[in-house]
């Protein structure tokens, strides 16, 4: 005679389900937004990309300010914060944060100013490395920042 | 996990010999290739350290060949609730508590996905619940039957 499951039994099973369900639909979700993300940022924040607005104007009489505007979008499931932030400006370079949190399906634009005081000594060095932050998060389970070099975005002719 | 079910005794070697073989490369063989790719590159995982891998992996055979060779006893249990926190706890360890770094070509990257990682952890602290609850309800049930009839007497 085969003996039947208990149905305390069925009812674990029952929950091991569901737990793997919820597990499933987390992850699902997650990495479905972090590639539309990627995807929809990333040609965004690309060198010559046209979205990347990067205007330098004379500050003072031997500086200059680059402003960077970057429309942001966000194509994922969960809300999308993009920071843009220096580490450790030096004293002839400044700069404003650019923050901005998306809300799934919609775009807002990022704005960041960088200023170089001293425009000609800072070109001629040998050392241009301006380091920075970009951090990127997918509220609430994910966040990423990388370190890169921002010396790109001063424009090597100056205004 | 399959209380009520016999088995004889070569059927447990069997098994806890495939046990200790799946283990062996799941948990000491695939973990070392894998952080000998990692050195170097991501900073926090333990992984890249090669006793880590060698202590983690012999206490995972050892619990999970004992719950193999046990399967179906009472004993069992605390083997697989074993196994089952173990793994929550490796994972923690491996993800640094789900705080990495990465760095490649002069470009560092920070991961941060602690709530990622708790999703992740739920199956197992559930696995570590759910055999000893399994075992009560299964006993339960067994308490519960009516008695086995005895067999009927032979033809006359």
């Amino acid at each position: 005679m085969k003996r039947q499951t208990p149905r305390g039994i069925w009812a674990l099973r029952g929950v091991t389900i569901a737990i793997a369900i919820m597990v499933l639909l987390v992850v699902g979700t997650v990495v479905y937004s972090a590639y539309e993300d990627y995807s929809a940022v990333r040609p965004e924040f690309s060198p010559g990309s046209s979205q990347v607005q990067a205007t330098a104007t004379p500050y003072g009489s031997a500086g200059e300010t680059v402003s960077v505007t970057v429309t942001v979008p966000n194509g994922g499931l969960y809300t999308l914060d993009v920071t843009l932030t220096c580490d450790n400006p030096s004293p002839n370079i400044s700069c404003t944060e650019g923050h901005v949190s998306v809300p799934p399906g919609q775009q807002q634009v990022l704005r960041f100013t960088l200023t170089v005081l001293n425009l000609q000594q800072y070109l001629s060095s040998s050392d241009r490395r301006i380091n920075g932050t970009v951090a990127m998060a997918l509220e609430p389970f994910v966040s990423l920042s990388i370190a890169t070099d921002l010396s790109g975005l001063v424009p090597a002719g100056g205004a | 996990m399959s209380f009520g079910k016999t088995f004889s005794n070569r059927q447990r070697i069997v098994k806890a010999l495939w046990a200790l073989v799946l283990n062996v490369i799941l948990w000491i063989v695939i973990p070392y290739y894998i952080g000998t790719l990692l050195a170097g590159r991501v900073g926090g995982t333990p992984l890249t350290i090669p006793t880590f891998v060698y202590e983690f992996g012999i206490v995972f055979t050892a619990l999970d060949v004992g719950a193999a060779y046990f399967d179906g006893l009472v004993w069992c249990v605390p083997f697989l609730s074993g196994v089952a926190i173990l793994s929550a706890v490796y994972l923690w360890l491996v993800t640094n508590g789900g705080d990495l770094s990465i760095t490649e070509m002069n470009i560092s990257i920070a991961l941060e996905f602690r709530l990622l990682l708790y999703v992740f952890i739920v199956p197992s602290i559930w696995a570590a619940v759910r055999a000893p609850l399994s075992y009560l309800v299964w006993r339960r049930a067994l308490s519960s039957q009516p008695a086995v009839p005895p067999p009927p007497p032979p033809a006359p």
